[in-house]
């Protein structure tokens, strides 16, 4: 007797779930435990394991479908045995009824002028209207159209999947059938020189951003250095507070949060967006800032960090830099930021180049700490030195302003004790 | 095809000989003298006052055109002028014995036949009714500026003739015609002057419409088609004379029938335009000639002196009579322009001492002389004839180019849509004589065709959801048949004819069963001359009747190229709505016979402002089009497919209602519901998108919504939009040939109008820009279901493991276009 395998449910929210990768194809032997297939919500990614002996007889979704949980997407059982009646309504339609275990099918299933795959790259005007309603970035959207265009359908998944589509409901389009693919598991290389791996959707996201981020602005890095010396005697006469003010552990990161959103109040032209041929000068300081996850780069907004404390800013991050580690990120809190933070002074990276994440126009690299020696009165004496990078777009900020924001920010970190009584 | 007429074959094989009557040439030889007791004086100076008026109009525009000025007073004319200086006597001795029941139609050269005409007809109608006639003549604009200019009516409307004519000429909104027909186009049919044609012969194929109107419904009056020798060649004037020489008024029309009251009035000028049709471009030799080999009576052809006035009254008082009971007849009047063909004319092919040999013989002044010979008046008497018509002229002239008395259409103004308010009539009449029981020979009940479509199921299902038997379905030709009987025994006006549609009830039966009810004068078969068909069927409607014809094939359009393209669509607007044009142009578009039999060429008839294109692919929308169209009063082409005319209604559940019931013109139906894709079809394609939506929703799950266009113009595209706001994608599809096809009319404007709904642009899905391959090679040149499929695969939705079989690439379409094909 055949057995179905359905798409787990991952939490009551989840309505569906996106296959990102068949480790079996039909013919093969699994046995309990293996791994069927991989695939992801938009939060996570998991794998689906074998939890029946025999060959996998028939797989009713391909990668990179969208499948509503609890829906059969394979079969398992015996070579011969039918597995037709546990083809999935509806839904499966959309994809072919049973793939056979030829994958021939699937480069059929493009365009047949993939040369011309290059040439168009567009969105349709009825996408770019569902993104606006949706409010979502269609640039971001994977194309499955005639040429790599960006349709409806495209917007619509991305709407579903991603982190910037935050909680909107989508009509499902059952119009939607599969998007096409271009391979699958090379079958015919056994000693694997490499691992192919197809992108996931956030690392494709943050791919394009990144790519159009450096393609469309004029960036550039002015770095600098501050004398920590000040920084490290308050942190030090943190740790001596008494227990009863309840401090959280402030971090050298929460420290310059804090110094960044007092002094970029006064430098507004960093703190802006700049869109089209407009600017966007806003009144509160909405930090990004960067968080390495498993899942790859996000970056959380503390928003309106200059009207907060250094020890709620110190909190607040924290929190938002955990809830983006495990995934539980309201997506809410992945946009608006007016300009971010990205810390990299933990890996001794002494200076370095930061993208800037658009529409933003400016972007604070802060770099470890050296000892540095200087002259004082004649002697040489050492003293902590920490590298900050600033990467601004020169279409919206000239240098000049840029440095001016610079000088007053190592002025401010320089002078923590004091910035914190104002 | 008649089963009356007996062909024998011991008859036809005998040895014969075929003789033709001999034809007169030239031989009235009288003048004023020898016609004292038959006309009196004022008879005759009316006459010569008629040729002197003609003179000195069109002595006006050539002062105009050449010198910019006439009399002192400046003008500048840039519209045409061809002008008849010299041909008076053939104009007014023409015109001469004709009342207001005769129709003249003209040519571009015809400003002489309307003031002929004209004058003659202000001589002959009492006072009040022409009063009568001016006054409601738009609303007594034009009489309003001429009211004062005379002491007798006659002396007004001679000056309200005058003026009408000359805004006319100068684009004035006073003009007969608005100013929209001009010099070329000029008529005024209260005094029975239908259009003039611009395009040579042009009247050849209407006027035996007119006629043909006449002898049907036995109107009074004979119609004189003016032509001129140059158009003799052209084949829809052969073709106008064939339709009129139809020997079935005679042999089958019975007491319907008789002669066919027309006179081919032919002005022979010898040159058609500057090519001299005697000695170098025809070989006639004497243009009467023609009429011996049109039928046994030779048209009762005449060669007349159209110099001489009087030699042509007398051809006229002879030949009318004729015509109304041996009609057609042929006269062939010897004349000459002194002018050039237009004014830019420098005579390159004449010699001066050919026109001065001309000149000496000046009608006019030949004619004055043998009054002062004959003594019925005075050179004096004369020469006051001449300071009238010359004081008129100016007149009538400076009142025509005044600016605030003859204004134009203020189209660049306030009237900015007055023309395109004029391109169709958009009445309903639902008979044009209602003072008349139709001529029947069977009541409707007994019809044949109603018995038979009173057994017949009207919806293509039974109860049980199988489909019913053809035999015993109500088909799509059945829906256009039932409008047309039914409109048969409502307007006694209306005639059917066209190739083969009597007894064979049509090449696909749309007339079966209707022989045995309908007589021939009201259904007939024309000879196998489309030009002919379109032509009398123009002519039939303007004289003030209803007309469904037939063009076998769509492919034969273009053998009535003319008529469709320059006379059908454009009468109505070029009278500035003085004339309906109610003609139903059916033509079926073929398929299985190849290259010349299979072409849907709606293209060619949408591209042309003024006439209203439908094409049903259901019963029902067959029957409620067709209703629309013998309802209305415009021209309709009703396109019909060969590929569907057995359909039965699969799609309105209702089935086709008995009772009458009209769709209106431009607007799509939705045939099935859907949401992820529109496929917009265009006549019998829309059967093939039906199995195209089928393979999307059962292999692809895409769900597709079928729009029948039903009508090409009008077209109402809202109905369209808000099915791609819903879908947002379209694809469009008939059996045309996709280059420039009305498919590309509408992807086009879908592009424009629902553009920000669009995730893909429009694609198109047309037959191959070939010939028409054997019906075994069809399926390759036809929109196929999987060619739908295929277009939306590879242009606007990727189907997941879709295989393509068709080439719809960009790539393919750059390259087929850089080959033309």
């Amino acid at each position: 007797m055949a057995t179905p395998v359905i798409m787990p449910r991952q939490g009551q929210s989840v309505e569906s779930c996106i296959i990102t990768e068949w480790k079996k194809k039909v013919g093969d032997k699994v046995s309990v435990g293996d791994v069927l297939f991989s695939y992801e919500t938009d939060k996570s990614t998991f794998e689906e394991q074998a939890k029946v002996d025999g060959t996998l007889l028939a797989v009713f979704y391909n990668a990179d479908d969208d499948v509503p949980v609890l829906l059969n997407v394979a079969v398992i059982g015996n070579p011969g045995e039918s597995f037709a009646e546990f083809a999935p309504e509806g839904a499966a339609a959309a994809a072919p009824a049973v793939a056979e275990a030829k994958a021939a099918t699937v480069a059929e299933a493009a365009p047949a002028l993939q040369a011309t795959a290059a040439r168009a790259e567009g969105i349709s005007p009825r996408a770019k209207n569902t993104a606006e309603k949706l409010g979502v970035d269609p640039t971001q959207a994977s194309p499955s159209g005639p040429h790599g265009r960006v349709i409806e359908r495209d917007v619509l998944a991305l709407a579903k999947e991603s982190r910037f589509g935050g909680e909107t409901v989508v009509q499902s389009e059952a119009a939607a059938p599969a998007a096409t693919k271009t391979s699958e598991a090379p079958s015919t290389v056994n000693a694997v020189e490499y691992d192919e791996v197809k992108l996931p959707n956030l690392r494709r996201m943050i791919a394009k951003t990144m790519h159009d981020s450096l393609a469309d602005m004029a960036q550039l890095t002015h770095n600098t250095s501050f004398d920590a010396t000040k920084m490290n005697a308050f942190r030090e006469s943190l740790k001596t507070a008494p227990e009863s003010m309840s401090l959280p552990k402030i971090t050298i990161n929460d420290i310059i949060l804090f110094a960044v959103s007092r002094v970029l109040t006064r430098h507004e032209s960093l703190n802006a967006h700049m869109v089209g041929d407009k600017m966007r000068y806003f009144k509160h300081v909405n930090l990004g800032i960067a968080v390495d996850t498993p899942r790859g780069l996000l970056v959380p907004t503390l928003f309106a960090a200059e009207t907060k404390s250094l020890a709620q800013i110190s909190s607040e991050s924290k929190a938002l830099a955990k809830s983006a580690i495990d995934g539980s990120i309201n997506p809410d809190l992945l946009q608006g930021g007016t300009f971010t933070i990205s810390n990299l002074g933990l890996y001794g990276i002494e200076s370095f180049t930061p993208v800037i994440n658009p529409p933003q126009v400016a972007l604070l690299g802060v770099c470890s700490i050296m000892e540095r020696i200087r002259t004082v009165n004649g002697q040489i004496t050492a003293y902590p030195a920490m590298g900050l990078s600033l990467t601004y777009d020169h279409r919206a900020v000239d240098g000049a302003p840029a440095s001016r924001f610079l000088k007053d920010l190592v002025t401010a970190l320089e002078h923590i004790d004091l910035l914190l009584i104002g | 095809m008649a089963k009356q007429i007996f062909i024998d074959p011991n008859e036809v094989r005998k040895p014969e000989t075929i003789t033709f009557p001999s034809i007169p040439v030239n031989q009235y030889q009288k003048t004023v003298k020898d016609e004292k007791k038959n006309f009196t004086k004022e008879e005759f100076l009316n006459i010569y006052r008629d040729m002197a008026y003609i003179r000195e109009f069109e002595t006006m525009l050539n002062l105009i055109k050449t010198t910019n000025e006439y009399c002192g007073v400046q003008y500048n004319h840039p519209g045409p002028a061809h002008l008849g200086i010299g041909q008076e006597a053939a104009y007014v001795g023409a015109a001469y014995e004709l009342t207001l029941d005769d129709f003249t139609f003209g040519s571009h050269r015809s400003h002489g036949e309307i003031i002929a005409k004209g004058l003659r007809s202000i001589q002959i109608l009492d006072d009040a009714k022409l009063m009568e006639i001016m006054e409601t003549f738009f609303g007594g604009r034009t009489l309003s500026v001429v009211k004062d200019s005379g002491k007798t009516v006659k002396e007004i409307a001679i000056n309200f003739l005058l003026y009408g004519m000359m805004c006319e000429t100068f684009a004035r909104k006073n003009g007969f015609n608005q100013g929209l027909g001009g010099s070329m186009h000029a008529f005024f049919t209260p005094f029975g002057i239908f259009p003039n044609n611009a395009i040579v012969g042009g009247s050849g194929s209407i006027a035996p419409g007119a006629a043909l109107f006449k002898l049907s419904n036995k109107k009074p009056g004979i119609v004189v088609c003016n032509i001129g020798d140059g158009s003799i060649a052209c084949g829809p004037v052969w073709e106008g004379l064939m339709i009129s020489a139809m020997d079935q008024v005679r042999t089958l029309w019975g007491e319907n029938g008789g002669g066919m009251p027309i006179i081919f009035n032919i002005n022979d000028n010898f040159y058609g335009m500057g090519g001299q049709t005697r000695g170098e471009t025809m070989g006639y030799d004497m243009v009467a000639r023609i009429a011996a080999g049109v039928m046994p009576s030779a048209m009762h052809a005449e060669r007349v002196d159209g110099f001489n006035p009087l030699a042509v009254i007398d051809a006229y008082r002879r030949k009318i009579p004729l015509a109304k009971s041996e009609g057609p007849v042929l006269l062939d009047l010897v004349t000459y322009r002194f002018s050039g063909h237009s004014p830019s004319d420098s005579s390159t092919y004449r010699t001066k001492e050919e026109i001065e040999a001309w000149e000496a013989q000046d009608s006019i002044i030949a004619f004055g002389k043998q009054i002062v010979d004959a003594k019925i008046a005075t050179q004096e008497e004369l020469d006051a004839i001449w300071v009238t018509i010359k004081d008129n002229m100016l007149r009538n002239m400076k009142l025509s180019i005044d600016e605030t008395v003859s204004p134009r259409i203020d189209i660049y103004g306030a009237e900015s849509d007055y023309i395109g308010n004029l391109m169709f009539s958009n009445q309903k009449v639902r008979s044009f004589d209602e003072t008349r029981k139709p001529d029947v020979l069977l009541p409707r009940e007994e019809c044949p065709r109603v018995q038979l479509l009173s057994k017949r199921a009207r919806y293509g299902f039974e109860a049980d959801g199988k489909p019913v038997s053809k035999n015993r379905v109500y088909q799509l030709r059945d829906g256009i048949a039932e409008p047309i009987i039914n409109k048969f025994y409502e307007d006694p006006t209306l005639v059917a004819f066209g190739e083969d549609v009597r007894d064979w009830g049509g090449a696909f039966a749309v007339y079966r069963g209707m022989t045995e009810a309908i007589p021939y004068h009201r259904l007939f078969n024309t000879p196998i001359a489309e030009a002919g068909i379109v032509g009398a069927a123009i002519g039939y409607a303007m004289s003030g009747g209803r007309v469904v014809a037939e063009l076998m094939y769509c492919d034969f359009l273009g053998r009535a190229g003319d008529e469709i393209f320059n006379q059908l669509c454009k009468w109505q607007s070029m009278s500035a709505g003085m004339l309906k044009m109610p003609v139903v142009l059916r033509m079926s578009v073929g398929s299985k016979y190849g290259a010349q039999h299979s072409q849907d060429w709606s293209a060619l008839m949408t591209h042309i402002p003024g006439l209203k294109v439908v094409f049903p692919a259901t019963p029902y929308d067959a029957k409620g089009l067709m209703q629309s169209a013998l309802n209305g009063t415009d021209p309709v082409i009703f396109l019909e497919s060969q590929r569907i005319y057995d359909v039965a209604e699969l799609f309105h559940a209702e089935g086709v209602p008995e009772a009458e019931y009209e769709i209106p013109f431009g607007e799509p139906d939705v045939k099935r519901a859907g949401k992820d894709v529109t496929i917009l079809s265009i006549g019998a394609t829309l059967y093939r998108v039906t199995k195209a939506a089928d393979i999307l929703q059962e292999k692809y799950g895409v769900s597709a919504e079928i729009i029948d266009a039903r009508s090409l113009v009008p077209f109402n595209y809202e109905p369209v939009i808000e099915s791609i706001k819903k879908t947002g994608r379209i694809v469009v599809t008939g059996d045309a040939c996709e280059r420039n096809s009305f498919m590309r009319n509408l992807a086009s404007n879908i592009a424009e109008l629902a553009f920000d709904y669009l995730d893909a642009p429009p694609v198109v899905v047309g037959a191959k820009n070939w010939i028409t391959p054997a019906h075994e090679l069809e399926d390759a040149f036809f929109p196929q279901p999987e060619w739908i499929v295929d277009a939306i695969h590879e242009r606007i939705l990727p189907l997941s493991g879709h295989v393509c079989k068709h080439n719809f690439t960009e790539l393919e379409q750059i390259r087929e276009n850089k080959r033309g094909i």
